[in-house]
């Protein structure tokens, strides 16, 4: 792409953007109108990068710029959010650092009752971590209730299966599990019971909630990849098979109901309705990422990050819906995932 | 402290002691040593031998010995936590540990914890620079460390007993007992060392603003030695070398709300040796057996770990001829199986035969030759021809010239070739070539060994991320090394009074052939010096030791390095004559309480102490 239609895109966007933005008390702090990358790390701790959605400014690693010498802790895994605050989820280091997530200064940190701590989502001022506690064992993994007044976990939820990615919807928590069985997990929060799982096949990964339906990934190495479709209403499963000959599926997301996946280094689009897979791609990304380890959908733009080598700094690459690459941006060790901070 | 003021700061504290001159008188005795080819084969190349008194004066494990004494760089995950070295810019499998002759890195991940390894269980340690495949096999490219006990025939018994208490609880109690005759040779040796490690990190607050201290960083580490030598007569000779180890060590945390856990590992090692005299035929038969395993808890409160272990039978006959006066051949085959299970890898033997032929030559007393060849089989991997030439040449008094060029490799480990998932069976060895010329320059009571060498590796073998995300070694990388290395070693004597300096430096470039970036964790600079002055029964001594920056990523990123580093230490101690001897002594440990690191987000001790006690009975 030539320099000059980049520099076309980036003003039209950074247009767009502060059109767009209808907050008139301006930003919050220096992390606000933008997206974060988070850096898993390797040996050493992990680190969260910044960028600006108009990528003008961009910080590398934001929690040492605010924070100084204190660390995230290992495997920087997820982040999620409530009000202003911003949840750090390190699963090697069994810590969630809370900062204020317009300018990222350390608030608290919850660094008891936790086992490696996966994934979390917050309902009435409780967080749900899942926990994989010990990777020994498929069967002693726990969500971890969190009160957010206190920062303490008050409770554990044992779901004698693996309990990885986490969503909540209508009160109730959707939980995928990777390796342990082929069962959806299902917790009710308001009865505090476990409900009967839903049998959607093993390896489920990445999930999402449209319409009262979830759509969730299930990567396969040994025969098609699968999205699944769960009416929550009845419980009802499809299956949409995406051909095995595209590869293997690495990530879904959903945005103005279309179903974005991966395959390979390539994105595909179907909407939330379609009952098949798509045939070609929208485009096929960079061939400089060797192992596609974070992507994301969100204002008609695609983000992907390259896993590298978990040694060297990586990068994460943000295109538009037809392909052109807007930007990339040299992140920290291992960028696993993209959270959006506006 | 930059590298100038550094050798100002030396050359200062060595004109300051330079005074008379009373050579020193050693005495001498039989001592038999099992690695032979260790004195025989390094003619020409540098060999810098740590005895006893020097092992006396640094802290027990083995890590510190080396780093504060030679230009070894060390890699140390904490205090007395796993420690891996680097030898001429090569990887930590790329210097191979050998006991009395054998290599005994590791066959699971190709090297050693040089934490697991107390100093005192052996008479001497040296530390011999460049290639040794020939001799040593695997994993000899950057250099070699050979622990040595020696067994000695004369009529004694002698006991010695050292006891240590420093900061952070840390005890270590050394016992070993000489009992020999002119027929008889035994030593009988027990060590401990342990520590609570639970020192605070200087400098370094939690978020709640309490002082971080090292959590979860206890070790302890016991080791039984047993050596026995028989003498037939003069001509037939039986030794027999035993040792046994554990450590058990928790290891400390980045953060102090991570999982802890602990990892055990420990090995049984036995070594049967005759060595007969045939007039101009010489053999020596080794067999050896040797066990190592390990047991890792990812959460010291569970029952759950991993394991590994392997168990390793030598078999190795080696026969010197004398061609003719100056003149010896050897020839030696061997055989090794190795039969290791672990939960990561499963269950699998590994042969490897060899055979190899050395030729070494004295043209007068001033001009040696040496030449080797090995070449293994084995239908576990393809084994490059190894080979070894060098020559010594004694121009005269004071100018020693030494040339060395090798071949030498790296064999792929249990791990590279068989982890599940991921283990990759069809790997090549890691091979390289090296050049090396030495200088040596005698006056007096100084001498000043200069090193340069060159190296390049190919085929380094490397864990990468595979498409489907499961990590899996290659052979990719090609790495060029080349550097110079300086021994500067001094002793006097005036009237009573003993002094006795040694230096060494290193300067590495290692790169990456196709970046030309340097490896990362391999400095450019390394530097040790120390001084020692002794007087009746007084003794005193001062260490220092400067690690240049190193990267710690492959990038050369320069927001990513480990910042350079000087710190010393000084001890003095006093013989009260008591028995034999009884000493006691008071160590300084980074006497300035620098807060450094060799690993990020692994910091190191303050100012610490200890003292101990060291009696001869």
């Amino acid at each position: 792409m030539k320099f000059s239609k980049l520099l076309l895109i980036a003003l039209s966007i950074s247009l767009f953007a502060s059109c767009s933005s209808d907050d008139n008390d301006g930003p919050k702090g220096a992390y606000d109108n933008g997206f974060f990358i988070l850096n898993e790390g390797s040996s050493d701790a992990g680190t969260v990068s910044f960028s600006s959605n108009d990528f003008t400014i961009f910080t590398k690693d934001a929690y040492k710029a605010e924070n100084g010498a204190d660390v995230l802790g290992k495997f920087v895994q997820n982040i999620f959010f409530e009000g202003d605050k911003a949840y750090i989820i390190a699963g090697g280091s069994n810590v969630i650092s809370i900062v204020n997530r317009y300018t990222f200064k350390l608030i608290a940190k919850v660094d008891s009752g936790l086992a490696n701590p996966r994934y979390g989502v917050v309902k009435d001022g409780k967080a749900y971590v899942t926990n994989a506690n010990s990777y020994d064992s498929v069967t002693d993994d726990y969500i971890a209730v969190i009160n957010l007044a206190t920062n303490l976990v008050e409770s554990k939820i044992n779901l004698n299966t693996t309990g990885n990615r986490i969503i909540e919807e209508s009160g109730k928590l959707y939980i995928t599990d990777p390796m342990g069985s082929d069962k959806l997990s299902i917790y009710n929060i308001n009865t505090k019971t476990l409900e009967d799982p839903i049998t959607i096949g093993s390896g489920s990964d990445s999930i999402e909630e449209e319409n009262g339906t979830l759509y969730i990934l299930r990567p396969s190495y040994t025969q098609s990849s699968e999205i699944i479709k769960v009416k929550i209403s009845d419980k009802s499963v499809s299956k949409i098979e995406i051909p095995e000959s595209q590869g293997v599926a690495g990530y879904l997301d959903i945005e103005n109901n279309q179903i974005y996946y991966t395959v390979g280094n390539s994105v595909y689009s179907i909407n939330t309705a379609a009952t098949t897979a798509s045939i070609s791609p929208m485009f096929t990304a960079s061939s400089d990422i060797g192992y596609l380890y974070g992507f994301a959908v969100k204002d008609n733009r695609v983000y992907l990050s390259d896993g590298g080598n978990f040694k060297t700094d990586s990068k994460a690459y943000i295109y538009n819906l037809s392909g052109s690459l807007l930007k990339e941006l040299t992140v920290g060790v291992g960028p696993n995932g993209f959270y959006f901070n506006d | 402290m930059t590298l100038k003021r550094f050798f100002a700061f030396c050359l200062f504290l060595m004109c300051q002691i330079i005074l008379g001159q009373n050579d020193s008188i050693t005495s001498l005795k039989e001592v038999l040593i099992s690695d032979k080819n260790l004195k025989k084969y390094s003619a020409s190349q540098s060999v810098l031998k740590l005895n006893d008194s020097i092992i006396n004066k640094n802290e027990a494990l083995l890590t510190d010995l080396l780093n504060f004494n030679s230009t070894l760089y060390f890699k140390e995950y904490g205090r007395g936590m796993l420690s891996t070295v680097s030898f001429r810019g090569t990887t930590s499998s790329q210097t191979a540990v050998i006991w009395n002759g054998i290599n005994i890195n590791s066959q699971m991940n190709g090297s050693t914890d040089f934490n697991t390894i107390s100093g005192s269980d052996y008479n001497s340690i040296s530390v011999k620079a460049g290639g040794g495949s020939v001799i040593y096999g695997s994993g000899a490219v950057g250099g070699t460390v050979h622990l040595n006990n020696d067994l000695l025939f004369f009529n004694r018994f002698e006991n010695n007993l050292r006891l240590d208490y420093g900061s952070f609880n840390t005890i270590g109690i050394n016992y070993k007992t000489s009992i020999s005759n002119k027929k008889w040779s035994t030593q009988i040796g027990f060590s401990k060392n342990s520590s609570t490690n639970d020192y605070k990190y200087l400098n370094r607050y939690t978020w709640r603003g309490e002082q971080r201290w090292n959590q979860n960083g206890q070790y302890d580490i016991i080791t039984l030695s047993a050596n026995a030598g028989y003498k037939f007569n003069e001509n037939h000779i039986l030794k027999l070398y035993t040792q046994t180890s554990n450590t058990d060590r928790n290891t400390s945390l980045i953060t102090e709300s991570e999982t802890k856990s602990k990892y055990i590992n420990g090995f049984n090692r036995n070594l049967l040796e005759y060595d007969g005299n045939f007039g101009k035929l010489k053999t020596n038969f080794k067999t050896a057996y040797i066990f190592e395993n390990y047991q890792y808890f990812a959460d010291n409160s569970t029952k759950y770990y991993t394991y590994g272990k392997t168990e390793n039978l030598i078999t190795k006959l080696d026969v010197d001829y004398n061609l003719f006066k100056s003149t010896h051949i050897n020839g030696i085959v061997d055989y090794s199986r190795t039969n290791g299970y672990g939960s990561s890898f499963g269950s699998h033997i590994r042969e490897i035969s060899s055979a190899s032929l050395l030729l070494r030559q004295d043209i007068g007393t001033n001009w040696k030759n040496e030449l080797g060849v090995r070449k293994e089989f084995t239908s576990n991997y393809k084994s490059p021809v190894l080979f070894n030439l060098g020559s010594s040449y004694k121009f005269n008094d004071w100018y020693n010239l030494k040339l060395n060029v090798s071949r030498n490799f790296r064999i792929p480990t249990y791990n590279d070739l068989y982890w599940d998932e991921g283990g990759n069976p069809n790997l090549k060895p890691e091979s390289s070539y090296q050049g090396e010329i030495g200088n040596v320059f005698t006056f007096k009571n100084f001498t000043w060994t200069q090193n340069f060498y060159y190296m390049k590796i190919t085929d380094m073998l490397q864990w990468v991320p595979g498409a489907n995300g499961i990590w899996t070694p290659q052979n990719q990388d090609k790495v060029n090394s080349y550097g110079t290395e300086t021994l500067l070693s001094w002793k006097k004597s005036y009237g009573k009074n003993i002094f006795a300096a040694n230096t060494t430096y290193a300067y590495t470039v290692s790169q990456d052939e196709k970046t030309k970036n340097q490896i990362f964790f391999v400095p450019f600079h390394k530097a040790t010096g120390s001084v020692s002055y002794s007087r009746n029964k007084m003794s005193a001594y001062y260490q220092i030791l400067y690690n240049g920056f190193v990267y710690t990523r492959a990038d050369n990123n320069p927001d990513e390095i480990i910042n350079d580093y000087t710190i010393s230490n000084i001890g003095i101690d006093y013989d009260f004559k008591f028995l034999d001897s009884f000493k006691l002594g008071f160590q300084v440990l980074n006497l300035f309480n620098k807060d450094y690191e060799s690993l990020e987000n692994r910091p190191m001790p303050g100012r610490n102490f200890n003292m101990y006690l060291t009696l001869k009975f």
